[in-house]
C-alpha cells in the first residue's frame, strides 16, 4: 500500500491516502505541474545527478558520518549494564549546519535548469533561508526571503547572513506561516520568472515530495552506513517533527522496512495541555493549509492556532501530508517532549558527547531519555542529529540563567 | 596513518652562539649543572648542545644539503636556529616524555585506526577539496585567462575550524599517557571550545585559562565552554589577553605536570609541540595530494594559508614542502596597517627572540617586551609565529605577505556573495591575497586556498564594518 500511494504522490494528485493533495488557486495548477514535470525529468537526469552529487560532496560536505555515541549509550545503561547502542546520524556537519541545504542546494540547481532567475523562500527560524541564500549565492541566482517580524528579532544572525550571501529579506507581520502565505504570493506574481523553493516537506503537490526527495539521502546514506558498521540496519530511527523534512529524509529509506520502528518526535512546548506547543500529530485536526490537507494545529472555528517551541524551527502549526498519512496507517509514531525536556538534552549531549545539538533536535535526542528503559541490549537507535546547536546558544544560556533567579527569587521567600 | 614523526638525525650539527644577533648571546649553559633562565622571557638562553658519546660532528656538503629533505626539526626540536625548548627543567621530563610518547604512537596501528574513525566520524573528514567556480570567474582577466580556485574546506568540520583536528589528537594522547587533566590557553574562544569539546568526548578533565578582557569580549564562547563542561579560568595579569593566558597555562602545567596535559593550540611553544601540533594538521595536507590527484591529476601550484601561530598554514604546507615546485604562501594580519603599529604580522615586522619557549621571530619592541599585536580576527591575533614558519621563510621556501583589516573584511564579503561560504575572518585573511595574487598567474594554475574556518562566529563584528 506504502508502494501505490508513493507512485501516485509522484505522478498525479500528490495524495498520501487522504493527505497532500493541490488545494491552490487555478493559477498556480499549470506551474505546479510544470514543476512536477520537471523534477520527474530530472530525477532521470544522470547529469543533473551527476552535478547534484558533486555540489552534495564538495559544497555541502557530504557524506555526513553515522557516528557512534559512546558516552551517550553509557548514560542510557541501566544498572546491568545493558541498554541500546545510540548511533547520530550527523547533519550538524552540513555546510550552514543544517540538513536544510540538502534540499536548497537541488531545488536551487533545478530554478537554475527551468531557467527561472529568482528564487521565493520563506523562513521561520532562518536556516531555511540562510541554506537557500547561500545557495543562489553559489549559483547566482536573485533570492528574496521571506521573514515574520517576530522571527526576524529572534533570528538576527540569520538575517545578517542571508543579507550577506546577497539575499533581499521581506518582512511580514507574524512568523512562518504569514511569511510563508507571502512567499506563495509573491511567488504567483511572477509565475515564469520566480522559483518557490520549498524548504519543507508541506504544501501543494508537488512540493513535499520534492523535499522528501532531496532530503532522503540521509536516509540512504544510513543505510549504506549500517551495513558498514554492524552489517545490518538500524532497529529504531529517531527523528523530530516540526514540518517533517527531516524526519522524512531519514525515515523514507526504510518506510518499506517493516522491522525498522520510525519515531517521530514533535515539540510540547510548555507542556501538551498548556495550548503553548507546536504538537500538530498529538493535538491536531484534519484540514486544509498552504495548499494541503493535514493534520493542522486550529481552533473549533478552523483559525490556526500559534505554534510554540523553543526549537523555532519546529513551530509550524500544520505537518508534512505524508507523515500523517505514516500516522494514520500505523507505520510511524510520534510523541512529544516539552521544551524543558529539550533543553535538558541539550546540556546532557554537550556534556558528553562535545556535541551541540540544534534545540529542534534536541528534541529527538530528548525522547530517547523515555524509549531507551524499553530497548532490548543491543538495539541499534540512529537519531537524526537534523542540525548544529551553535545558534542556540545564546537561547540556553538566558534560560539557564532565568532559572537560577527563578530559585534564587524562590529560596528568598 | 594520521601522521608520522619526522626522522631523527644520529649526526648533529651544533651550532654555537655566534650566530645570534649579538643583543641575544648570553651565559653559556654547562651540561653538568643546567641552570633554569626565565619562562617566557624574550632574552635567548644559548642553543645546548647534547653531545651523546658516540655522536660525531659532521657538516653536510652545500649540494647534498640542497637535495636532501629538509631536516624539520631535527632531534633537538630545532627548526635551522629556531624552536627549542627554552623552558625550565620541571618541564624537560614532561616535555621528553610527550615526544616519545609521540613516536610511539606514530607506528603503533591501534592508535592511528582509533584516531582516523575519530576524525572521519567525529569531526568529518576527510573535508573536501571544492571549485570555487564563481571566484575563479571573478579573477578571470579580460581575456578570460586566469588560475583556479579550490577551497580546502576545514570550515565544514566539528566546531567549524581546522582546530579539532590537533584537539582530538592531543587528547587521545593524553588519554594514552594515563593524564585525566588537560590545560588549555584560548584567545578569542575557538581553541578553547576545541578543546572543551574533546574532553567532554573523551570524559577528561578541563581547564582554560583565557585572559579577563578576552572573557568580557567573548562571553558566548565561554558559556559554550561550560556548557560543554570545563572550567573557564579569568587571568588578569599583563594585558589579560592570550599571551597572558598561555603563560598562565604553562605555570599550571610546571605544577601539575604529572596529572596533566597541555593542550596547545598551534604550532608554537617547546619541543615538541610545534613538531606535533604540525603532525596533526598535516591530514589537511595529505587529503589536498590525494584530492588535487582525483580532480586534476597533478600537485597544487600554489598554496595559500593566513598565519596567526601557523597551525592550519603548517597543516597544509607540510605534505608539499619537499616538492619544490608547489609555492607556499602564508598570509598574516596587518591590522590597521604596517606602519600604524597596531597589526599581528610577525614574520614582516618581527625580530628573533624567545616566547613560551621557542625561539621564532616575534613582536618585541627594543627591550624585548611584547608588543600588543591587532587584528580584526581574534585567532590572528598572536605576536608570535611558529618556529617552522620562521625557518622557511628565512630559507625563502615560503612566502610571507600581510592583509589589513579592512582588506579582510572585503574578502569575508566577497566570498560570500560569490560562493554562499562565510569565512571566518581569520580566513578572510588568505582570501584577500588572492586579490594581490591571481593577477599575476598563468592560466590555469592551480591555487588551493585553506577556508581553516567558517565565520558565523564573526558576522556580528563584519556587519559592525560592512555597509550591507
Amino acid at each position: 500500500m506504502v508502494n501505490q500511494m508513493e507512485e501516485a504522490s509522484l505522478f498525479s494528485t500528490g495524495k498520501f491516502g487522504r493527505f497532500g493533495g493541490i488545494f491552490v488557486p487555478e493559477t498556480l495548477v499549470t506551474c505546479l505541474n510544470k514543476l512536477a514535470d520537471e523534477f520527474n525529468l530530472v530525477l532521470h537526469d544522470s547529469h543533473f545527478q551527476a552535478e547534484l552529487a558533486v555540489a552534495l560532496r564538495d559544497y555541502v560536505g557530504r557524506e555526513t558520518p553515522l557516528y557512534f555515541a559512546q558516552r551517550l549509550t553509557n548514560h542510557y545503561k541501566n544498572c546491568n549494564g545493558q541498554g541500546p547502542e545510540i548511533y547520530l546520524k550527523r547533519e550538524d556537519l552540513n555546510h550552514g549546519g543544517a540538513h536544510k541545504i540538502n534540499n536548497a542546494i537541488a531545488q536551487a540547481m533545478l530554478a537554475k535548469r527551468m531557467g527561472r532567475k529568482r528564487v521565493v523562500a520563506a523562513t521561520g527560524a532562518g536556516q531555511h533561508g540562510v541554506a537557500t541564500a547561500a545557495a543562489c549565492a553559489k549559483l547566482d541566482l536573485d533570492c528574496t526571503i521571506v521573514m515574520g517580524d517576530v522571527d526576524m528579532e529572534r533570528q538576527s544572525s540569520n538575517v545578517l547572513m542571508m543579507k550577506l550571501f546577497g539575499a533581499q529579506i521581506t518582512s511580514v507581520q507574524g512568523t512562518f506561516k504569514d511569511a510563508t502565505s507571502e512567499a506563495i504570493r509573491k511567488w504567483v506574481e511572477d509565475l515564469d520568472i520566480s522559483y518557490y523553493l520549498a524548504g519543507t516537506a508541506v504544501g501543494p503537490h508537488p512540493c513535499p515530495t520534492i523535499v522528501r526527495q532531496f532530503q532522503s539521502i540521509i536516509g540512504k546514506e544510513t543505510r549504506k552506513q549500517a551495513m558498514e558498521k554492524w552489517g545490518g540496519k538500524p532497529d529504531v530511527v529517531v527523528a523530530c517533527v516540526g514540518s517533517g523534512s527531516n524526519a522524512l529524509g531519514i525515515f523514507h529509506e526504510f518506510i518499506g522496512d517493516e522491522d525498522v520502528r520510525l519515531i517521530g518526535v514533535e515539540a510540547a512546548g510548555a507542556g501538551i495541555d498548556s495550548g503553548k506547543h507546536s504538537a500538530t500529530m498529538a493535538k491536531g485536526v484534519i484540514g486544509v493549509y498552504h495548499g494541503a490537507m493535514s493534520y493542522l494545529l486550529q481552533d473549533d472555528e478552523g483559525q490556526i492556532i500559534g505554534p510554540h517551541s523553543i526549537g523555532v524551527g519546529l513551530e509550524y502549526p500544520g505537518v508534512s501530508p505524508e507523515l500523517c498519512f505514516l500516522k494514520d496507517i500505523g507505520r510511524a509514531e510520534f510523541y512529544t517532549v516539552t521544551d524543558e525536556e529539550a533543553l535538558d538534552a541539550y546540556g546532557l549531549v554537550c556534556r558528553v558527547e562535545g556535541i551541540c545539538p540544534a534545540l529542534e533536535a534536541s528534541h529527538a535526542l530528548a525522547y530517547l531519555g523515555k524509549l531507551c528503559e524499553g530497548l532490548p541490549n543491543g538495539t541499534k537507535v540512529v537519531v537524526n542529529c537534523s542540525g548544529g546547536g551553535n545558534k542556540d546558544a545564546k537561547t540556553v544560556l538566558n534560560y539557564q540563567l532565568e532559572k537560577q533567579i527563578a530559585s534564587h527569587t524562590c529560596t528568598s521567600h | 596513518m594520521a601522521f608520522s614523526a619526522s626522522s631523527s638525525s644520529s649526526a648533529v650539527i651544533c651550532r654555537t652562539q655566534t650566530d645570534l644577533p649579538i643583543n641575544l648571546r648570553s651565559r653559556s649553559r654547562s651540561l653538568l649543572s643546567p641552570k633554569l633562565n626565565r619562562v617566557g622571557a624574550t632574552f635567548c638562553r644559548p642553543i645546548v648542545c647534547k653531545m651523546a658519546a658516540t655522536a660525531v660532528e659532521k657538516e653536510l656538503d652545500p649540494a647534498a644539503a640542497a637535495a636532501a629533505p629538509l631536516q624539520r626539526p631535527d632531534s633537538f626540536g630545532r627548526f635551522g636556529k629556531y624552536g627549542g625548548k627554552y623552558v625550565p627543567e620541571t618541564l624537560m621530563h614532561a616535555l621528553t616524555e610527550l615526544e616519545a610518547a609521540f613516536k610511539l604512537l606514530a607506528t603503533d596501528d591501534e592508535f592511528q585506526k582509533e584516531l582516523d574513525g575519530i576524525l572521519k566520524d567525529y569531526v568529518g573528514r576527510e573535508t573536501p577539496l571544492y571549485f570555487a567556480e564563481r571566484l575563479t570567474e571573478h579573477y578571470k582577466r579580460p581575456d578570460g585567462k586566469g588560475p583556479h580556485i579550490y577551497l580546502k574546506r576545514e570550515d565544514l568540520n566539528h566546531t567549524g575550524a581546522h582546530k579539532i583536528n590537533n584537539a582530538v589528537a592531543q587528547a587521545l594522547l593524553a588519554k594514552r599517557l594515563g593524564k585525566k587533566r588537560i590545560i588549555a590557553e584560548t584567545g578569542a574562544g575557538q581553541h578553547g571550545v576545541a578543546t572543551a569539546t574533546v574532553c567532554a568526548r573523551f570524559g577528561l578533565e578541563c581547564i582554560i585559562y583565557m585572559g579577563a578582557q578576552d572573557m568580557e569580549r567573548q562571553a558566548l564562547n565561554v558559556f559554550r565552554m561550560r556548557l560543554l563542561g570545563a572550567e573557564v579560568r579569568a587571568v588578569h595579569s599583563g594585558t589579560a589577553t592570550l599571551k597572558d593566558a598561555t603563560s598562565e597555562a604553562i605555570r599550571d602545567w610546571v605544577t601539575n605536570v604529572e596529572s596533566t596535559h597541555y593542550i596547545l593550540g598551534s604550532v608554537a611553544g617547546p619541543h615538541p609541540y610545534p613538531m606535533m601540533v604540525r603532525e596533526f594538521h598535516a591530514v589537511i595536507g595529505k587529503e589536498t595530494r590525494k584530492q588535487a590527484l582525483e580532480k586534476w591529476g597533478g600537485t597544487p601550484d600554489v598554496l595559500v594559508a593566513c598565519v596567526g601561530g601557523g597551525s592550519n598554514a603548517m597543516g597544509l604546507f607540510h605534505e608539499f614542502v619537499d616538492d619544490k615546485d608547489v609555492r607556499l604562501i602564508g598570509v598574516e594580519a596587518a591590522g590597521f596597517g604596517l606602519d600604524s603599529g597596531k597589526h599581528a604580522a610577525t614574520l614582516t615586522k618581527g625580530e628573533v627572540g624567545v616566547l613560551h619557549g621557542a625561539m621564532s621571530y616575534l613582536l618585541q619592541d627594543e627591550d624585548g617586551q611584547i608588543v600588543e599585536p591587532h587584528s580584526i580576527s581574534a585567532g590572528l591575533d598572536y605576536p608570535g609565529v611558529g618556529p617552522e614558519h620562521s625557518f622557511l621563510k628565512d630559507i625563502g621556501r615560503a612566502e610571507y605577505y600581510s592583509i589589513t583589516d579592512d582588506e579582510a573584511l572585503e574578502a569575508f564579503k566577497r566570498l560570500s556573495k560569490l560562493e554562499g561560504i562565510i569565512p571566518a575572518l581569520e580566513t578572510s585573511h588568505a582570501l584577500a591575497y588572492l586579490e594581490k595574487l591571481c593577477p599575476t598567474l598563468a592560466d590555469g594554475t592551480k591555487v588551493v586556498l585553506n577556508c581553516s574556518g567558517r565565520g558565523d562566529k564573526d558576522v556580528h563584528t563584519a556587519i559592525k564594518y560592512l555597509k550591507l
